[in-house]
């Protein structure tokens, strides 16, 4: 019994921990959900809500893919091409005899590959993540050029329509892949990439495989990006080998804002979630307020900011009192 | 979508015209004039608010084109046609566009103007506004789908064609070339190049050197070209198609200090400055910027009933040596970094839509 309590302080006070400083994140998120909902109520409908977490769904995505990527101590300048890939995948196997089955497999397995090989790289030669995945950007830019030159392809529109249809498919889905998250965390191996990118030494020592906890790590974000592709072409009807470019700042953007550190080790999914959400949800809030395009810019710098400022003074001021 | 576009059989094309005529003859025969457009269901009224969902507002050419667009909002708004005009930008993301289209959708805004990001990625959206009765018209970079009241657009693989033939009779259908291209994976881009391939092939004598990709900017065409000039002792001619490509590579030729060559381009102000200036054998074509406004006012006349074609066609502009100092004397009214466009009016418009 006693065993079991205390380490279920302890678990409540490492989550505690991540917790702090999102705070501020939450309550702005929340309360633009709230404004977004006022504006506009027909969210609250099935299909206006199914709607906007279609847009916002391959963002979350990308940016579960870059927070594992920062919790190992690295990041990723692949995102972006890799959706891109994913997408390009989908279009170009589904029409053909592989199918639908099979293109979500083919997709699945690149994605795992990709990433697989580029984590083999950095941790077993002891590269910097940055370098080899900006030299990855490139190639699998350059794939997805060859494999789809201009935008077209093939996805069947059954399938178009159940993951992007009036049905909130694509929120059950995050919800599904937070719930695999979690169980992956309880396994030593998912419990390794937090100790591995915090501390690789003290992780080693402590007999973390932390090679393979960074291949595994590495794999999973690749895995994560390419899904997100596939369920871009099948949001459009259809593939495009560079519709993926702007998910590589944004996903860094969201991680960031959802409080997951550069360093490695620190942070949460929920967090980067929440962070993708934000950024989704602000453009539509803009809309609705009726921002002109020019404050647009300077409105999504000044929220992105104070985002993470806020809770940081709010810190500050109350460790002052 | 191409896919099943182009497998479609043949004889099922053939019902499916005959099906369409014979709706036709029977709308005829029973005297009911259905002249709606595409999409409009002619339950809205007027002042209508029209959304303007841009891919990307930073480029100059974009500035300009939203520049028209307000202008022609503006005039509808004081013949109380248009009550409100709202704009978007995407910054360059077809994902936030999608974003951008759906709200305006959920505003419930009575007609949607749009450059698309993506050829396809827009096409799920745009069918859900055009079923929502919203009269969507869209110009310069076009979607796939044909659920839409209107495309406008000039011909972009014309442009390529146009441009390569005028090259080759200037060089007399023999010489070394460069082609340069915008960004790559674009369909502007894919589609004025495709256009000038049956040209060349026509004239073997002309060969190329290489080609390029760049943003429709000058200073990367600039250093594009820079290179290529240290790496190509002998260049005939330049096939330059679009944006400010030409301006940055006549000026490559000139810091290098080699002489000009026969060049192609667009209506940039600065290209056509240096059309004088160095007094270039040219030619330049032009995507007219104005074409926005003639999305706004098609979509309020489709809103008001007019049937309007599912493609307007827009003709190319040709400046060339005659027409050059026509365009240049009004060069004042554009930005520097911008493009002079032909003059336009209610008159072209209503023509263009009549076609």
């Amino acid at each position: 019994m006693t065993v079991i309590s205390s380490s279920d302080r302890l678990y409540r006070a490492i989550q505690g921990r991540r917790n702090r400083g999102l705070g501020g994140l939450y309550l702005v998120v929340a309360a633009f959900v709230v404004l977004y909902a006022i504006l506009f109520p027909g969210i609250l409908s099935m299909g206006g809500f199914a709607k906007f977490t279609q847009n916002w769904f391959p963002l979350a995505l990308v940016a579960m893919a870059q927070a594992l990527m920062m919790l190992t101590g690295g990041i990723s300048l692949a995102i972006g091409p890799l959706v891109s890939l994913g997408a390009v995948i989908a279009a170009t196997t589904m029409g053909g005899s592989l199918g639908v089955v099979g293109g979500v497999a083919a997709v699945a397995l690149t994605g795992l590959a990709i990433g697989a090989v580029t984590g083999v790289i950095v941790a077993h030669l002891r590269l910097p993540a940055i370098i080899v995945t900006l030299a990855g950007s490139f190639i699998v830019t350059g794939v997805a050029l060859i494999l789809l030159p201009r935008p077209g392809g093939f996805i069947p529109d059954w399938l178009s329509d159940a993951l992007a249809g009036h049905t909130p498919t694509a929120f059950l889905l995050l919800g599904l892949i937070l719930l695999m998250w979690k169980a992956f965390l309880a396994t030593p191996l998912g419990l390794g990439i937090y100790a591995a990118g915090d501390n690789p030494v003290g992780a080693f020592r402590s007999g973390i495989p932390v090679e393979r906890t960074k291949v595994v790590a590495f794999a999973v974000s690749g895995l994560l990006a390419c899904l997100a592709g596939l369920f871009v072409a099948a949001q459009t009807g259809s593939g495009d080998p560079i519709i993926g470019t702007p998910f590589t700042l944004n996903s860094i953007a969201a991680a960031v804002l959802g409080g997951v550190g550069f360093l490695g080790g620190k942070g949460t999914m929920r967090g980067a979630i929440c962070g993708s959400l934000l950024l989704s949800v602000m453009i539509n809030v803009m809309f609705f307020l009726g921002f002109p395009p020019v404050a647009q810019y300077v409105a999504q710098g000044l929220i992105i900011v104070s985002a993470v400022a806020v809770p940081e003074l709010i810190h500050a001021w109350r460790a002052k009192r | 979508m191409n896919v099943t576009k182009t497998s479609r059989p043949a004889h099922l094309q053939k019902a499916l015209k005959a099906t369409v005529a014979a709706g036709c003859f029977l709308a005829l025969s029973t005297g009911i004039a259905s002249a709606a457009a595409n999409c409009v269901k002619g339950d809205r009224k007027a002042p209508y608010t029209i959304g303007w969902a841009n891919i990307y507002s930073v480029p100059t050419w974009m500035k300009q084109t939203e520049g028209t667009i307000s202008a022609e909002a503006e005039e509808l708004k004081k013949a109380g046609l248009v009550e409100k005009l709202m704009i978007t930008d995407a910054q360059g993301n077809a994902q936030t566009q999608i974003q951008h289209i759906q709200s305006m959708i959920d505003a419930n805004v009575d007609a949607i103007v749009v450059i698309a990001g993506s050829s396809n990625a827009l096409d799920r959206v745009i069918s859900d506004a055009c079923d929502k009765g919203i009269a969507v018209v869209n110009f310069d970079s076009l979607v796939n789908t044909d659920k839409v009241t209107a495309k406008i657009n000039t011909d972009s693989g014309e442009w390529g064609r146009v441009a390569a033939t005028w090259l080759s009779d200037k060089l007399g259908g023999k010489g070394k070339i460069i082609v340069m291209n915008g960004p790559a994976g674009i369909s502007v881009s894919d589609d004025r190049r495709k256009g000038a391939q049956p040209v060349l092939d026509a004239n073997p004598g002309l060969e190329i050197l290489t080609e390029t990709n760049t943003e429709y900017n000058v200073a990367p065409a600039q250093e594009a070209m820079t290179s290529l000039l240290f790496a190509n002792p002998e260049i005939d001619g330049v096939l330059s198609l679009g944006g400010s490509l030409s301006a940055g590579a006549v000026m490559a030729f000139d810091r290098q200090g080699r002489d000009q060559v026969p060049i192609t381009g667009e209506n940039a102000r600065q290209f056509l400055e240096l059309w004088k200036e160095k007094d270039l054998k040219a030619w330049a074509t032009m995507q007219p910027n104005w074409l926005g406004a003639l999305s706004v006012y098609t979509a309020v006349q489709a809103l008001e009933g007019r049937n309007v074609p599912a493609f307007i066609k827009v003709p190319l502009p040709v400046i060339d040596d005659t027409s050059v100092k026509g365009y240049l004397d009004r060069a004042d009214k554009f930005p520097a970094d911008g493009y002079i466009y032909s003059d336009y009016d209610k008159a072209l418009f209503d023509n263009l839509i009549a076609q």
